[in-house]
């Protein structure tokens, strides 16, 4: 049986349901996402597992034991906030040391579990500040090491990296990867920001409304999305409806299609039936608006050279890698 | 002072000063007064003397309203402690949606005047079972309903700055109890709302007259009425009289003051 196991879960608030038959499974020391647009369950369902919002019916199952009937303190999962919560009355060291107090452990044993938490986020220079002395990155990491100096069964993070700025978001994503890996940490990790699940997760559970829509690793969450909201949710499919796609390829397409940006190649030779809209540099990647038989098509091409630049009006040929195209429901 | 630019900066110090000094004329005047031995037909007094002063604070009479004062707003100040903080947290923390009725709840000690409202209370509590009129009681309650609006506003606002409900959720994860959550991590970061509020309501009770006036008069002498039944004697006295409330209000803000700090 897998570690954390949720199985029927239930939540509604008055007439409107959050979730509804939740099932998932997550292996031991596995890093998950639930990934999904805000409004769509996923942070309900992470406070449900660490029971700071009751559940209507069903099970979760920690290690095999039936967490819903279980007061937070007695589940031994720790948790980190988007808003950090840190103790504003008290210095990193006591913030840390705060969970230890509670079990009431002992003061010589409190003291190297602390420094070593401490470390653990590269902040033992810093134990004596207070919160308002941080910056946000290192907020959060105060908050990791608290959640962490007790060594809970299950560690949840609820979109801990979007009050911080690109930078130190994409630092602290490497930090609390290598950390959960070097202790081989069971990770829920919620987000509505694609980028973050795919580069993070073992595993994504794309949610939508209340429901899981996918599972899978971020490959195949990537490669083949199941249906319409997972094509748009991620990557920036060309999604085409029946018609239009078959005017694209030229042959009857009975589904919608969805082709990914980058699996269309642009070309100055052959039948020049395209032209170029528009263009944007996104760094690394130009990205083009071309419209071909009456089809408007993003295709985003590596920026190799100045030569890739093509201006606006600029007539083209396009080859479409087959093996790329996915009808979804 | 802020740096301001110069051109400006004068005129705008100039009119702060000067707004100080009519406001620190009566009490500058009333000093003096309370320093003077005599101070009737000349333009400055003929001497200065403590005798006032000494009188005054020799006087078991005063020493006695100051205290029955002091205790008064102290038990109305914990009574409003004891009671509104668990409220608030109760409001804020399990049913946010009542903070709009207490809201208004709290506007209604305002929008009674305190004439009103002391003859309300005269006829509710001047006989039956709950016989409190004549006794500091039932100025502890009253001053409880005055100091209500201080404490809720200031402490809402300190409320709202915390983020209450992470903070006790990231608390409980670590294990505390909801009590263990509400005593090491939200009381201690309310101190300052705590503070303002205690402050504020004091300063405006120890100075209240009508209600205790009305409802208990001589048979438990405040400040404020000691001072307008004393209102026939010398005003050298009263002058002392003033000037030392004033000093000590002032001196209880800068110690509140003090203590309530940031930390560094």
């Amino acid at each position: 049986m897998s570690f954390v196991s949720v199985r029927k879960l239930q939540k509604r608030y008055g007439a409107s349901q959050i979730f509804h038959d939740i099932d998932c499974e997550i292996e031991r020391g596995e890093f998950v996402t639930l990934l999904g647009p805000s409004g769509c369950g996923k942070s309900t369902l992470l406070r449900c597992i660490a029971g700071l919002t009751s559940v209507d019916s069903g099970h979760i199952l920690l290690d095999g034991q039936d967490l819903v009937p279980l007061s937070p303190q007695k589940r031994g999962i720790g948790m980190v906030f988007q808003s950090y919560a840190l103790f504003p009355n008290m210095t990193v060291r006591q913030n840390v040391a705060f969970g230890l107090r509670m079990q009431k452990v002992k003061a010589e044993l409190r003291q190297t579990q602390v420094e070593e938490a401490l470390r653990m986020v590269e902040l033992h220079d810093f134990a004596e500040r207070y919160p308002h002395q941080l910056s946000g990155g290192q907020c959060q990491r105060v908050a990791l090491a608290r959640s962490l100096v007790t060594r809970p069964r299950l560690l949840l993070l609820d979109e801990p990296l979007s009050a911080l700025d690109a930078r130190i978001r994409k630092h602290l994503r490497e930090q609390i990867r290598e950390i959960q890996r070097a202790l081989g940490l069971t990770t829920i990790f919620v987000t509505h920001d694609q980028e973050e699940a795919l580069t993070m997760s073992d595993r994504i559970f794309l949610m939508n409304q209340g429901r899981i829509v996918q599972s899978g690793d971020a490959e195949t969450l990537y490669t083949a999305p199941v249906d319409l909201f997972a094509a748009g949710f991620i990557g920036n499919y060309n999604l085409l409806d029946p018609d239009s796609a078959s005017r694209l390829l030229q042959r009857p397409v009975a589904g919608r299609l969805a082709i990914r940006p980058e699996a269309i190649t642009l070309r100055l030779d052959g039948e020049l039936d395209g032209q170029v809209l528009s263009h944007s540099l996104l760094g690394n990647v130009i990205r083009y608006r071309v419209t071909i038989r009456d089809v408007e098509l993003i295709v985003d091409v590596l920026n190799r050279s100045p030569s890739d630049l093509h201006p606006a009006g600029q007539r083209v040929s396009l080859a479409i890698d087959t093996l790329a195209l996915r009808e979804v429901a | 002072m802020r740096a301001e630019p110069a051109s400006g900066g004068l005129y705008h110090r100039v009119v702060v000063y000067l707004l100080f000094l009519i406001l620190l004329l009566p009490l500058a005047g009333t000093l003096l007064y309370s320093l003077a031995t005599s101070w009737s037909e000349s333009l400055l007094p003929s001497g200065l003397t403590f005798k006032w002063y000494v009188a005054l604070w020799s006087e078991p009479r005063f020493l006695a309203a100051f205290g029955q004062s002091l205790l008064v707003c102290v038990g109305a100040l914990m009574l409003s402690v004891v009671l509104i903080l668990p409220l608030l947290f109760v409001v804020h923390y399990h049913f946010p949606r009542l903070d709009a009725l207490m809201n208004i709840l709290i506007l209604l000690p305002f929008a009674v005047p305190p004439v009103v409202s002391s003859v309300g209370l005269l006829h509710l509590y001047g006989s039956g079972p709950m016989a409190m009129v004549g006794t500091p009681w039932i100025l502890i309650g009253c001053y409880f309903t005055i100091a209500l609006p201080f404490m809720y506003r200031a402490i809402t606002n300190n409320l709202q700055a915390i983020n209450l409900r992470d903070l006790m959720d990231a608390a409980q994860l670590l294990g505390a109890s909801t009590w263990q959550a509400a005593f090491l991590v939200v009381l201690p970061n309310l101190r300052k709302g705590l503070m303002v509020a205690l402050l504020l309501s004091f300063s405006f009770l120890f100075g209240e007259f009508v209600f205790a006036n009305l409802l208990v008069g001589t048979r438990y002498e405040t400040l404020q009425v000691y001072l307008n039944n004393m209102r026939n004697s010398s005003g050298h006295f009263n002058s002392a009289l003033v000037i030392s409330y004033f000093a000590f209000v002032l001196a209880l803000t800068w110690v509140a003051n003090r203590l309530n700090k940031d930390k560094p």
